[in-house]
């Protein structure tokens, strides 16, 4: 796992400051939208291998909610944005 | 049923007995300091930082985005709150903090040699720059870290983990012959 993580808000951090908290490229289905799309919301995850996004909190230090784009196999880091930042990019 | 509370310190049981001589590295530990959080409304981050630090012995330590927490030397607990209810009104939201944390000053030749066992930031002094803050984990406990000398570091740590974090301290400073005490 990548072991040093840039936060936008503290800077570079080793991953024990950290919990990973998931996929981040998963949008929310509308409320009224059918119980198979909400399953696979809910309980379908991909295991990809490469590139990801994830939610990483970064609990020890702004304990904001991060948006980390790493690759599963070579432990790069690409990116790391503000989770609030991430979801208003992806609303507009 | 009556019940007598007893205001104690968290580190009381520790430093219990008479003081012994401060060494080159020594831990201090603030005795009933006034500290507050403050967390600005969104989009008053900005106004809230000017307000807090145009105050002159107001010490402001970096927690997150829009988060500080308020250290004062001067102010009793309740005296801060009013201070910075002033100062604030109603673009932050402030609690007091001044019996939820220990304020711990560590200072002396080794300072940094020390954290550094339980500390994974960079602590040199073109990397944390003095007057410097942030949270950081230090073993395994979140702390908030500041620099206010060049060989002097203050942690802010909640008050159920100072013991915790007082031990680990002290068992990371004994090669330097670190020594504890209150402050006053």
């Amino acid at each position: 796992m990548a072991s040093l993580i840039t936060c936008p808000h503290c800077g570079v951090r080793p991953k024990e400051e950290f919990a990973v908290r998931g996929d981040a490229s998963l949008i929310r289905p509308a409320s009224s939208a059918s119980d198979a799309a909400w399953h696979d919301y809910v309980y379908v995850r991909v295991n990809p291998r490469g590139r990801t996004l994830e939610h990483w909190h970064h609990v020890a230090g702004c304990r904001r909610f991060l948006v980390v784009e790493r690759d599963t196999v070579t432990h790069e880091v690409y990116s790391v944005v503000d989770g609030a930042a991430a979801a208003r990019e992806v609303r507009r | 049923m009556v019940r007598d509370y007893n205001n104690r310190h968290a580190l009381d049981q520790k430093l219990r007995g008479t003081p012994k001589p401060a060494n080159a590295d020594h831990l201090e530990v603030g005795h009933w300091q006034a500290i507050a959080t403050v967390l600005a409304s969104v989009g008053l981050e900005a106004a809230v930082e000017r307000a807090l630090s145009s105050t002159p012995d107001l010490s402001l330590r970096y927690c997150g985005p829009g988060e500080w927490l308020v250290v004062s030397g001067v102010d009793t607990p309740l005296g801060l709150m009013r201070r910075l209810d002033m100062l604030c009104g109603t673009q932050a939201h402030v609690v007091d903090q001044s019996d939820g944390r220990v304020l711990m000053r560590l200072s002396g030749p080794s300072a940094r040699q020390i954290l550094a066992k339980g500390i994974g930031v960079d602590l040199h002094p073109s990397a944390f720059a003095l007057g410097g803050s942030t949270n950081v984990l230090c073993g395994h406990i979140a702390v908030n870290l500041s620099r206010i000398g060049e060989d002097v570091f203050e942690l802010i740590v909640s008050r159920s983990f100072a013991e915790s974090l007082f031990e680990d301290l002290m068992t990371m400073g004994r090669p330097f012959d670190l020594s504890a005490a209150f402050s006053d």
